[in-house]
């Protein structure tokens, strides 16, 4: 068949028709081979300028289109739509810039015809090179898994099932001939998988929080419940995923369901099973501070409300005789042949929102950190301070009397680990304005060397903790504690002059630090990790909230140290784009400008596999050939110059494509 | 019916495509039962006169091998192409200009130089003579054939049918090629009567290799002893594999590969790739220091691609004639 | 044979140095009329035989840009981008095409003044080197 090309190059009212002589081009292109058509008009974007593009292609019965006007940039997918609705292919039509990149460029207006003129010719070139490319959906699972249950985990999970998708069915009744309605739902599930055995995470079991001071587990409880009361959330606690496969829209995951040896469904939460215990191991929830029994919950109030055993330490399951919880419990609930198990499910999306960890103190030995009692991290006095902790709110030292003077310092491992966390000048505040309600005369002592006071409320709980006279000392970094024998001495300089203080107790601010899982889980799901071990963000300005992997997204402190309401945030980010892309009901569109490969010339020389930075090529060792994963490809055709066999193509930017322009542009 | 006509000729070569003909070992037999060998200097006594005698397309087939650098070698391609219904160009030195086509990296005047200059080491020439192509001497001219400032391949001076490629052509695509001449079964006219796909496609070392390539330490092949098992590449070894078709043989690896060196790329690219260096440039670079991309300075990726001395005459060690730009511009 | 006249072929990534010429463009700061444009998605798009047809096809100097180091819109094209220049241009050498008639270098969006800037220097260096040779005789 005969091509039909029609060429049209825009005025843009005095911009190009001023600079550009486009008369001149519009009678030089008339008259190459193919092209039916060729005619200049004033301003093409406008109403009057689309309708009259509509109208040649219909008219002219065109079978390609090249527009030389402004950049792309501004109205190429105005002038495709205009291609799709009057029947043409809209990838059988090439714009080319001759307004920002000539007429604004180029005083000379000869030169800048003459070039114009070119890029028109390039374009017609490589025009007849184009192939029409059809729009490919694919079918989605719009389920999501979303691993990690602290607030991040929580609150994705809630955004993502808040709404279901109404179905309204429209039947005929067999007797009567007459439509019936029916009416219907879909929802979306979530499964939410949890390694501990309760949900709620890391700072969701801390009485007060910044800024508001408010109790943690009481602010969540509502949500909670919420999701684990839910029909479309299968809470999976005491799980962790093992295995990650398949693409944006459909991966299955395998997850190991540890063995609680307590039924969730039994089990009321009465608690009745844990005095019966003969067994006491460390507390982990108070940091080795106080004591628990073999079945357990992690701390009172963790959510779900069920108890679990302690493999390592239950008698009956190192087989001695005790079944003292079985005993006591009325319902049924304690089930020693409990065993571990995997499941799997199917989902379109997966958040990460596995938390972080902060560091131990051990790593900087200059603070005295196990070496010293009295010397606490954060979370130690945060645990004493908790009514629930191990002193049941008090705060005192190590021979239970309360301390006189506390020395807070700030930024420990800062230096070391090469990034701020961020978050430690509000908490270290927040703790020291409640030591300082508890304990109105202790004298507090803060070291720092810088303070990040970010938002709009911190400086003024800064102040506030400031107000109620605890010293703020601004050292050079270099303290170091020591201790008398009798009293820890904290050293520092301020300006290279050698100062010390006498303290009863030492509180350090360690720094956040990456989930011990988070490799685990890169590996698993082949996303990188940055310099920091967090997880990497696909862009860190534009895209905080997704891994550079199609489908896969971040939430929460695994992505970098944040704040409670900056997780919410994000993870609140990452669902809202699931549910805009992963349409309960619809199909997924895929990005029509990819890469693909012919399997009759690729030798699977395995050379592209690697260079993808989306992993959208996999090696088919069956058939020794790559292959494309299209749900996954960008098609940034990095793969298709370093193909050797020529077996690989990038749609829209195919070899031919761009010789065509080169052939022209280079003369 | 008369037998088919078959002609063989060489041009700038190195006899080994000759060779070639002779390793078909009994089935050269065969051949000549079915056909009549009428033009074969290496082998037979013809004459250039023979040929000139014959009629237009008498010859059913000429197998032309070597590249072209002199005018008799064009001279006598014309002259074949005109008196032959099909023109073969056989062997990697016709397919693609071969290893004669390497002088494309000089010029006529810097060949001449180093071949009979002053400087050359293996010669005694204190009179600078170098062969002229008309000398006159008391009894007449002399005629020499003028030397070529630049090897071409067979098709940038004739009309070619099909290329049987290599150095030299493997025996039994030879005789695939002429059974389905006799047969009648050619396929379209340009191609290469090979495998389309590339030698990692039946090389047994490729399942050697990782998913991710990526190379720091390139090696020469005369600097290590090659793991005869695994994947050159992968061992950072350069092998043209990749960017080259397989064929050499019809089973195992590939020739060279079963002797433990790796491919060379003699049997030229898959259909659609016009230049192989520059391809292979693509490939390997990106393959290059791809771990830790991130981290690397300018500097140290020059550093790593000084390792590969000479790259043009690697990547177009047998293709430079027939590459995008042909040949090195002197200045 | 020498021409008087010389053309840039000019390989833009869309997403960064694509914008950035534009951006030069709403300045109205003067480029060359011999840099000519062909935009690529990415500048790991680029072939080096594309530089290599445009030698061949009669260009005189080849200028690829793309994202910054570390900015890139596929995260890490323009890597490969600058090994396969690298060694396209230590090959180049060898084919007597000096190596500074190819030039890869970074623009991002916003950066319409250093797209002029480098723009304007290969234009300077391709005028001082003359525009490329025609192939010697071949005969």
């Amino acid at each position: 068949m005969q091509e039909r090309i029609g060429v049209f190059v825009c005025k843009c009212s005095t911009n190009i028709g001023n600079k550009i002589d486009v008369d001149s081009i519009v009678s030089d292109v008339s008259n190459i081979e193919n092209v039916v058509t060729a005619k200049s008009h004033n301003v093409l974007c406008s109403n009057e300028g689309l309708e009259f593009l509509m109208n040649e292609i219909r008219e002219g019965n065109l079978s390609r289109m090249v527009i030389a006007a402004c950049t792309p940039k501004m109205y190429e997918q105005r002038f495709m739509n205009v291609c799709e609705a009057s029947g043409l292919n809209p990838y059988l039509f090439q714009m080319t810039n001759i307004r920002e990149q000539v007429a604004w460029v180029t005083p000379d207006k000869d030169l800048a015809t003459e070039k114009a003129k070119t890029l028109c010719l390039a374009a017609i070139n490589r025009i007849s090179f184009q192939e029409s490319i059809e729009k490919k959906e694919i079918e989605v699972q719009p389920d999501v898994l979303v691993i990690g249950g602290g607030v991040a985990g929580i609150e994705a999970t809630l955004t993502l099932t808040s709404r279901g998708r109404k179905i309204i069915l429209v039947e005929e009744d067999d007797d009567s001939g007459t439509p019936e309605l029916k009416q219907s739902a879909q929802f979306r599930k979530v499964y939410l998988v949890e390694k501990s055995p309760c949900i709620a995470g890391f700072s969701g079991r801390f009485e007060e929080v910044y800024q508001t001071m408010e109790c943690a587990p009481c602010m969540l409880a509502p949500e909670l419940q919420e999701v684990l009361q839910k029909d479309n959330v299968e809470t999976l606690t005491y799980s962790e995923v093992e295995e990650i496969v398949g693409s944006f829209g459909n991966f299955t995951v395998k997850i190991r369901r540890k063995a609680r040896y307590v039924s969730e469904e039994a089990c009321i939460g009465c608690n009745a099973c844990f005095e019966p215990c003969p067994v006491e191991v460390m507390n982990q929830n108070n940091l080795g501070l106080s004591k628990r029994k073999a079945i357990y919950i992690p701390y009172a109030g963790a959510l779900p409300n069920v108890p679990v055993i302690d493999k390592e330490n239950c008698l009956h399951l190192n087989g001695k005789e005790c079944n003292a919880c079985e005993q006591a419990c009325a319902f049924g609930a304690i089930n020693f042949e409990d065993k571990e198990q995997i499941i799997e499910r199917n989902v379109g999306a997966i958040i990460l929102a596995i938390g972080s960890k902060l560091s131990d103190p051990t790593q900087y030995p200059q603070f005295g950190y196990g070496k010293f009692d009295n010397v606490l991290s954060a979370i130690q006095i945060e645990r004493l301070n908790a009514t629930n902790g191990p002193t049941g709110g008090k705060i005192l030292l190590k021979n239970g009397q309360e301390p006189k003077s506390i020395a807070f310092i700030y930024c420990v491992g800062r230096k070391e680990i090469g990034y701020c966390s961020g978050i430690c000048c509000m908490y270290m505040s927040a703790l020291a304005q409640h030591v300082k309600e508890k304990l109105p005369d202790v004298k507090i002592y803060s070291f720092y060397t810088d303070l990040c006071l970010p938002k709009k409320e911190h400086q003024r709980i800064f102040e506030k903790v400031l107000n109620k006279g605890v010293e703020f000392i601004r050292s050079d970094g270099s303290e170091y504690v020591d201790s008398d024998g009798k009293q820890l001495i904290v050293k520092y300089k301020i300006e290279s002059s050698k100062k010390s203080q006498l303290i009863d107790m030492v509180v350090l601010a360690p720094p956040i630090e990456p989930n011990q899982d988070i490799e685990k889980l890169a590996k698993l799901l082949e996303i990188p990790l940055d310099e920091n071990g967090f997880f990497s963000e696909e862009h860190i300005l534009m895209k905080p909230y997704a891994a550079p992997l199609e489908g896969v997204f971040i939430a929460g402190t695994c992505q970098g140290p944040k704040d409670i309401g900056d997780s919410v945030s994000q993870a609140s980010a990452a669902a809202g784009k699931i549910l805009s892309k992963l349409m309960l009901g619809e199909k997924l569109e895929l990005e029509p400008i990819v890469a693909e490969i012919d399997e009759e010339i690729c030798c699977g020389c395995n050379i592209c596999i690697g260079l993808c930075p989306f992993s959208a090529i996999n090696r088919d060792s069956e058939r020794n050939i790559a292959i494309i994963d299209d749900t996954l490809c960008r098609g940034c055709g990095t793969c298709v110059a370093a193909c050797p066999s020529g077996a690989t193509k990038a749609r829209n930017f195919t070899l031919e494509q761009i010789s065509a322009e080169i052939r022209e542009v280079a003369k | 019916m008369a037998k088919p006509k078959v002609a063989f000729y060489w041009c700038a070569s190195c006899g080994g495509c000759e060779e070639a003909i002779v390793d078909l070992n009994e089935d050269i037999l065969k051949v000549v039962e079915l056909v009549d060998i009428v033009f074969w200097p290496c082998a037979m006594d013809f004459k250039y006169q023979d040929v000139r005698n014959m009629k237009d397309n008498e010859i059913t087939v000429a197998f032309i091998n070597g590249a072209i650098r002199t005018d008799e070698q064009e001279e006598m391609a014309n002259l074949l192409r005109k008196k032959s219904q099909l023109v073969i160009a056989f062997g990697a030195c016709s397919h693609m200009g071969g290893i004669p086509g390497l002088a494309n990296f000089w010029d006529k005047e810097t060949i001449f130089e180093s071949s009979y200059g002053k400087d050359c080491p293996s010669v005694d020439n204190p009179d600078n003579i170098v062969p002229l192509t008309i000398s006159s001497v008391p009894e007449g001219e002399l005629k020499l054939p003028a030397f070529h400032n630049t090897v071409k391949s067979l098709d940038q001076v004739i009309d070619v049918d099909y290329y049987i490629p290599g150095c030299s052509p493997a025996p039994y695509l030879t005789m695939k090629a002429i059974g389905a001449i006799l047969a009648g079964e050619l396929p379209k006219k340009g191609t290469v009567l090979a495998p389309e796909k590339s030698l990692c496609d039946v090389c047994e070392r490729n399942e050697t290799k990782p998913e991710k390539m990526s190379l720091t330490k390139i090696k020469r092949i005369s600097e290590v002893i090659a793991d005869p098992e695994k994947c050159f590449l992968a061992e950072g070894i350069i092998c043209l594999g990749p960017v080259t078709i397989a064929g050499c043989t019809n089973e195992g690896s590939g020739r060279c590969i079963t002797a433990n060196m790796p491919c060379r790329g003699c049997y030229g690219p898959p259909p659609k790739i016009t230049d192989v260096g520059v391809k292979m440039i693509s490939a390997l670079a990106s393959i290059i220091g791809l771990e830790g991309e991130e981290n690397m300075s300018e500097e140290e990726v020059e550093q790593l691609m000084s390792q590969i001395e000479d790259p043009a005459g690697y990547f177009y060690r047998f293709s430079l004639p027939k590459s995008l730009l042909r040949r090195k511009r002197m200045n | 044979m020498k021409k008087e006249k010389f053309t840039i072929v000019t390989f833009l990534c869309n997403w960064c140095s694509y914008e950035g010429a534009d951006r030069a463009g709403s300045a109205r700061l003067n480029c060359p009329a011999n840099i000519r444009v062909i935009r690529v998605m990415c500048s790991g798009r680029v072939e080096p035989q594309f530089v290599i047809q445009a030698f061949r096809d009669g260009a005189s100097g080849v200028l690829i840009l793309g994202c910054h180091p570390g900015d890139c819109h596929y995260k890490k094209g323009n890597y490969k981008a600058r090994r396969r220049i690298i060694l396209l241009k230590k090959t180049l050498k060898q084919f007597g095409i000096e190596q500074d008639r190819v030039r890869l270098d970074w623009v991002s969006a916003s950066e319409g003044t250093r797209f002029a800037k480098i723009a304007n220097e290969m234009a300077d260096t391709i005028k001082q080197l003359g525009p490329l040779s025609e192939l010697e005789a071949l005969n």
